[in-house]
């Protein structure tokens, strides 16, 4: 009879680990090629962030993209007219993992003279490199393209990986250490390392090579896959050598990814990580085999966010399978009194009675998607106690100030720590906000000046922009009160990072905050405050423009007055100049009365100018 | 040196006083630690009144400041110093005269240092010149500065015009078909054998082609004068000397529109871009002679009439509330335009035939001294 159950479960998770990848691949971040690869890198570093806080360390991070093209091929794409701007690209070379445009053999730089698009040409969708300015006539447009994979290596400081837990940690699906202790954490936004080495498994065949040693003298190095069929990580060429190493080094080749520097790439990804972990350094080797490198800004590590449960109020559908997969509890009542803060046994009552269609008495793991649904829509309709509002842990004002001057070197920084508020009618919540004005401040990656960069408890949130209260609490605010007027235009960068212990996602995605009214309203309250000290700077900058206009019109006129005054008086030119001078310094400083007065005047003899000119026409 | 030299000397020193002076003031200003600034009398209507009992548009006693250091002066400051040492230096001290655009090209060059010119437009130095005129508290001719000169003239008369150290003697009765053109400084001449009991002028040069081809002024013992549109600074001198100084009735001809009318309130009132020179322009003793609006009626004109404009209405209409149209007769004259509605030319008359203008129209309204104040 046990036996019997066994093989039940293992056919139910056989079954649902293979189907979810595939079925929900592009929730889970692998969809487009330049995305897919962000989800990799993104998967590898939280978890080193993670590992690293845990042992507080300061983390020393190393990620390198390669390009694994032998030889890339060559393909005219066009010639140049003067006028033409956009030129089809074949479907493979779409498709390229390394991908660069030559004209007339030189190099172009994307974004800033090209970009890559989606276009239609009749009902075909077709991409197109689209050129800012348009290739001068008789120029030969070449697309330099490999269809190749990529390796992506990242590697640590942290803790490392005991032997025992490699296989758990790469090698198996929804097996994460995350759902057992909620607390706010960066892994609350990823799936895993583990489907990073299904999607190598899957798109090349390749199993992930590692090594890992916990600093007791042992490191262990080989290769983790996955045995779908079962979902168990299958380890080869375990090897075991002697060495002063501690952390983890994670290698595994993929196709279907693209690397590129647009903002949805992996240097986008990294800098904004990097900006909202003041205390990590993050190095990134570009296939070109450019090196980057975001410091370290400060030596403070984080405190420890408090471990806590999640609150039902939080939770999507699919955090409520991946629990599911991974708890202890053989009820479905039990699993969502003993897993959950706030849910009683009485309320878990509650639901089942609201709920009758479904079996509180089965196991969790049987709980299909459906029923999820209905138990996560259910959950708004009972009323649950609010969670501990102890428990949020942001970046901080002054690390989040070391950091941006740290990478951006503004010329103006203005930081803003909102006091906590709740949404829900219990979720606690806080916002950071900062907005750094001139330096390197603006969007390096795109032709567009401002930018807006979106963080999820420290996570750059990169993608759906559009659906998200963020992005919705900006477009509320009126800029041109702060001198920002066509804030795309602007040398800025404005920094949101939303902190809760239950981010509230649009969708499983995880991409863009819900765009809830006490949401917005908070971010747009944090905005203002930070736009605010902007606009003073800029207004201030403004004077002292002004100041030295005037300056310069004082100083500029002063030869020709002096030798005219020469030519009637006869004194001196240069005694005059020296007398000049003298007063225009004085009055260089600012505006007075008098001479607001001589304005009115002056204006009133301007229009008294226009009525003669009038009547003379 | 003959008296009319000496005069003409003693002008120039007064002028050159006038100018040290105001340049010794700033000299003073910049030594105390003070910002330079000259004062301008405002021009505009809001400083121009009517003077009701001499006739004349007037400038009133607003004055501003132009400073050196201040943004929005500083360049006009410059350009008011420039014509000032051009004034003194070039044309006064040589006893030369020049025209505006001569100053515009003296002074007109790219300041050191900078990509800015002194001048950019011919109007900047044209209004710099107006301010230094107006600071100066006298006027262009006295500074040795010519306007283009405009107008023609013939009748029994004989004027004497003094250019440096010659003097010319014109009879104005023997100019042919031409007439006698009207230099841009009058100041310097002189009226001899004046033959001649009134003054006629005409807007149109058409109109004086006409009238001399007809032998109108032998016939009718009259100067006869064309504008040829909006009188110039000359003309109106010339014809305030002519009235003042020979004592002669002056009858103005015009097209009858408000265009016809503003030119004659021009000669005989001043205007607001020259308030500060009605002193010395004004010939408040001139009468319009016509066209009027009743003309058209008594004529028989209504054929070959125009009909006004949006912007002849609206001209007329602002035209009503000025002072120095405020006479009962103006006011009849401008309303009764206001209901009909029409325009007409002078030339309007050769409907009738060519000379009917010579031979019936003039002089019947002269005898029956038909006139609008």
């Amino acid at each position: 009879m046990e036996d019997n159950t066994e093989e039940l479960e293992n056919a139910f998770k056989e079954y649902s680990v293979a189907e979810f990848f595939k079925k929900n691949r592009q929730m889970l971040g692998y969809s487009g090629e330049t995305r897919s690869l962000t989800t990799i890198v993104h998967e590898y570093v939280t978890n080193s962030l993670d590992a690293c806080e845990d042992a507080k360390i300061l983390p020393d991070i190393g990620v390198e993209v390669d390009a694994l093209n032998a030889r890339p091929k060559k393909t005219v794409i066009g010639e140049g007219d003067g006028s033409a701007t956009e030129f089809d690209l074949e479907e493979q070379m779409c498709k390229a993992s390394l991908f660069e445009v030559l004209v007339n053999g030189i190099k172009q730089k994307r974004p800033e003279e090209y970009v890559v698009k989606y276009g239609k040409r009749g009902k075909q969708n077709v991409k197109q490199v689209v050129f800012r300015q348009p290739p001068a006539e008789g120029t030969k447009i070449v697309g330099e393209w490999a269809i190749g994979h990529i390796r992506v290596t990242v590697e640590d400081n942290g803790t490392g990986l005991p032997q025992s837990k490699v296989g758990q940690a790469l090698g198996m699906l929804l097996a994460g250490t995350k759902f057992h202790q909620q607390k706010q954490k960066r892994g609350q936004q990823g799936i895993g390392a583990a489907y990073a080495t299904l999607f190598a498994q899957i798109t090349t065949g390749k199993p992930t090579d590692f090594k890992t040693g916990t600093g007791n003298n042992k490191v262990y190095s080989g290769q983790v896959s996955i045995d779908v069929k079962k979902n168990v990580p299958v380890i080869n060429g375990l090897q075991e050598a002697k060495g002063n190493y501690r952390g983890l080094k994670v290698s595994a080749e993929f196709a279907e990814v693209s690397y590129d520097r647009s903002d949805h790439g992996v240097y986008e990804y990294l800098r904004r990580t990097a900006l909202a972990n003041p205390h990590a350094q993050i190095t990134l080797v570009e296939p070109d085999k450019s090196i980057v490198v975001f410091p370290r800004a400060s030596d403070k590590i984080p405190a420890k966010p408090p471990k806590i449960k999640p609150h039902p109020l939080g939770l999507t559908t699919s955090d409520l399978i991946d629990m599911a997969s991974v708890t202890s509890a053989r009820k479905l009542s039990s699993f969502l009194s003993s897993d959950f803060t706030r849910i009683s046994d009485d309320k878990a009552n509650e639901l089942s009675k609201l709920l009758p269609e479904i079996d509180f008495d089965k196991h969790p793991r049987k709980m299909s998607w459906v029923e999820a649904e209905s138990i996560v829509h259910t959950f708004h309709r009972v009323k649950f106690n609010a969670p501990d509002l102890n428990t949020l842990r942001p970046i901080g004002a002054i690390q989040l100030e070391k950091s941006l001057k740290n990478l951006l070197e503004p010329e103006f920084l203005s930081v803003i720590q909102r006091k906590p508020k709740v949404f829900r009618g219990g979720i606690p919540f806080l916002v950071e906000v900062a907005v750094a004005y001139g330096g390197k401040a603006g969007a390096p990656s795109t032709s567009k000046e401002g930018e807006v960069m979106r963080f999820a408890n420290r996570v750059p949130l990169l993608f759906d922009a559009g659906n998200c209260a963020i992005t919705q609490a900006v477009k509320n605010v009126d800029w041109n009160r702060y001198n920002l007027k066509n804030l795309d235009e602007q040398p800025v960068s404005v920094f949101i990072n939303f902190v809760s212990v239950h981010v509230p996602y649009t969708g499983a995605g995880k991409l863009a905050i819900s765009a809830e009214e006490e949401i917005v309203s908070e971010i747009r309250m944090g905005l203002m405050d930070a736009a605010r000290k902007v606009g003073y700077y800029l207004s201030g900058l403004k004077k002292a423009e002004d100041q030295e206009k005037r300056r310069k019109i004082f100083f500029k006129y002063i030869k020709e007055v002096a030798a005219a005054l020469h030519d009637v008086t006869g004194k001196p030119k240069a005694g005059l100049e020296a007398a000049m001078r003298k007063i225009a310094e004085s009055k260089t400083a600012l505006k007075d009365e008098d001479e607001q007065e001589d304005e009115e005047l002056l204006a009133l003899e301007e229009d008294a100018e226009k009525e003669v000119e009038e009547e003379n026409a | 040196m003959t008296a009319h030299e000496l005069k003409k000397e003693k002008r120039i020193q007064e002028i050159i006083q006038k100018i040290d002076a105001l340049g010794l003031e700033l000299v003073k200003e910049l030594e105390a630690g003070e910002n330079p600034s000259l004062e301008i009398p405002i021009r505009g209507s809001s400083n121009i009144y009517f003077d009701e009992k001499n006739r004349k548009i007037r400038l009133g006693d607003k004055v501003s400041h132009r400073y050196l250091f201040n943004v929005s002066h500083a360049r006009k400051f410059m350009q008011t110093m420039l014509v000032a040492s051009y004034v003194k230096k070039d044309l006064l001290e040589n006893n030369l005269t020049a025209t505006l655009r001569d100053l515009y090209y003296a002074k007109k060059h790219t300041i050191e240092g900078t990509k800015e010119d002194t001048i950019d437009e011919q109007t900047e130095s044209d209004q710099a010149i107006v301010d230094f005129e107006v600071a100066l508290g006298t006027f262009r001719e006295r500074l040795h500065l010519r306007a283009e000169p405009k107008g023609r003239m013939a009748g029994e008369m004989t004027v004497v015009d003094h250019v440096r150290d010659k003097s010319d003697r014109i009879n104005l009765a023997k100019m042919g078909s031409g007439g006698w053109a009207v230099p841009s400084i009058v100041e310097q001449v002189e009226f001899d054998n004046v033959g001649v009991e009134y003054v006629l002028v005409a807007e149109k040069n058409a109109i004086f082609d006409r009238l001399n081809e007809d032998g109108y002024w032998m016939k009718n013992k009259c100067l006869l004068m064309t504008t040829a549109g909006q009188a110039a600074r000359g003309a109106r001198r010339l014809l305030q000397r002519l009235s003042d100084e020979l004592k002669l009735p002056v009858y103005c001809l015009t097209d009858s529109d408000p265009y016809g009318w503003y030119i004659y309130s021009t000669m005989k009132y001043g205007s607001m871009a020259l308030a500060h020179e009605s002193e010395r322009l004004g010939c408040e003793k001139m009468h319009f002679l016509g066209m009027s609006t009743t003309d058209i009626e008594t004529y028989d004109l209504k054929s070959v009439t125009i009909k006004a404009k949006e912007v002849d209405v609206k001209r007329a209409t602002e035209m009503k509330n000025y002072d120095w149209f405020k006479s009962k007769p103006w006011q009849d004259e401008i309303d009764l335009f206001l209901k009909k509605r029409l325009k007409a030319e002078i030339q309007a008359l050769s409907s009738k035939n060519l000379q009917y203008i010579s031979k019936t129209y003039l002089p019947e309204k002269i005898a029956a001294q038909d006139f609008l104040p």
